[in-house]
């Protein structure tokens, strides 16, 4: 007689348990998402030596983008030259489908004059350009680039500019895509870009 | 007679013994980055190799083509790349340091004329015992080629 009760009991108990996992739904705990993907990247016009530069006058290319600074002894030299040795590795035809850009968040160092010369020393066909700090703050955004000039005790200037390192990819419809981080090697770099210039 | 062999020996032990961190110090492949006409700054790399049984510490750098010469680092925080000078570049006994692009470097501020590809820029390293070494650092557009590559971690 007891058994058959403790057989119900087993019995209901089985039934509340298999009751909890098919129905109970916990509320699951609030999970912090992933930051947006806000970075509309998109048009903007900047100023090139030769006069206003607007992104969609590259329409149709692949388009690399580089924020940095001309009196960055080390990291922009090393990001641009490792692009330019990687576009001079492309075909020609490729290379008429390719541009790059180079955006001096440092307006007030660098002159568009001063921009043309050093983006021309890697590659004949970079582009250097620059725009009130209002514009640049506001385009870093919208690419997600950071860049922050810092007071830092050395003695040569005043400061130095902390900012992304990476080289941002727009597409040939002016679609930001993707980034190529620094110190790709240039064979990378050609990789990179041929996975986006055979994108559909 | 005996005395006079047991002074050189006492010499030879001292100069053994009291070695400056210089001579123990080797340097492969220094260069100073040519970088486009008009720049200011700068920066040179090289290998320091230390061949002694102790920790020897970089504490400054010279140079005449620049007016100021620092010791700086690059800190990579989440992509962003941040500049900084540092005091001191450690050299571990029997190891190396390695001043390269994105990393530990030697920064040529403010220099007085334009370096031109070719030139050689004499560099003074100065360590922690106050002794000291000239390397001839030669400027170049790019790394050079062999070396380089296979000392990265």
């Amino acid at each position: 007689m007891s058994e058959r009760i403790l057989l119900a009991i087993a019995a209901a108990l089985a039934a509340a348990v298999l009751g909890l996992a098919l129905f109970w739904q916990p509320e699951l705990p609030e999970r912090p998402l992933p930051a947006p993907a806000a970075l509309s990247g998109g048009d903007f016009t900047l100023l090139a030596a030769n006069g206003p530069f607007s992104l969609h006058d590259l329409r149709g290319k692949v388009v690399l983008l580089y924020f940095g600074y001309t009196y960055c002894p080390d990291i922009c030299p090393t990001s641009l030259a490792a692009t330019a040795e990687g576009l001079k590795q492309l075909t020609p035809a490729e290379q008429a489908k390719v541009a790059m850009v180079f955006i001096s968040v440092d307006p007030e160092r660098d002159t568009p004059a001063r921009l043309k010369e050093y983006a021309e020393f890697f590659h004949p066909a970079m582009l250097g350009v620059t725009g009130t700090p209002e514009s640049l703050a506001e385009i870093a955004r919208r690419y997600g680039v950071f860049y922050a000039r810092q007071p830092v005790a050395t003695a040569g200037g005043d400061y130095v500019v902390d900012h992304s390192a990476d080289t941002y990819v727009v597409d040939a419809a002016g679609k930001l895509v993707g980034k190529i981080a620094h110190a790709t090697p240039p064979d990378q770099v050609v990789l990179a870009i041929r996975k986006y210039l055979n994108q559909p | 007679m005996k005395k006079l062999s047991f002074l050189t020996a006492c010499l030879m032990f001292s100069a053994g013994v009291l070695a400056a961190a210089a001579d123990q110090i080797s340097v492969d492949k220094p260069y100073v980055r040519l970088l486009p006409p008009g720049a200011q700054t700068t920066g040179a790399f090289m290998v320091i190799r230390n061949s002694a049984d102790k920790d020897v510490k970089l504490v400054k750098a010279d140079n005449p083509a620049s007016r100021v010469t620092e010791l700086h680092t690059h800190l990579n925080e989440g992509g962003v790349m941040k500049m900084r000078p540092v005091a001191a570049i450690e050299i571990k006994a029997k190891g190396e340091a390695l001043l390269q692009p994105g990393g530990l470097h030697i920064m040529l501020i403010d220099l007085k004329a334009p370096l031109k590809e070719g030139d050689i820029v004499p560099i003074t390293l100065g360590f922690d015992d106050g002794s000291s070494k000239k390397v001839d650092a030669k400027v170049l557009k790019a790394a050079p080629e062999a070396g380089m590559s296979h000392h990265q971690h």
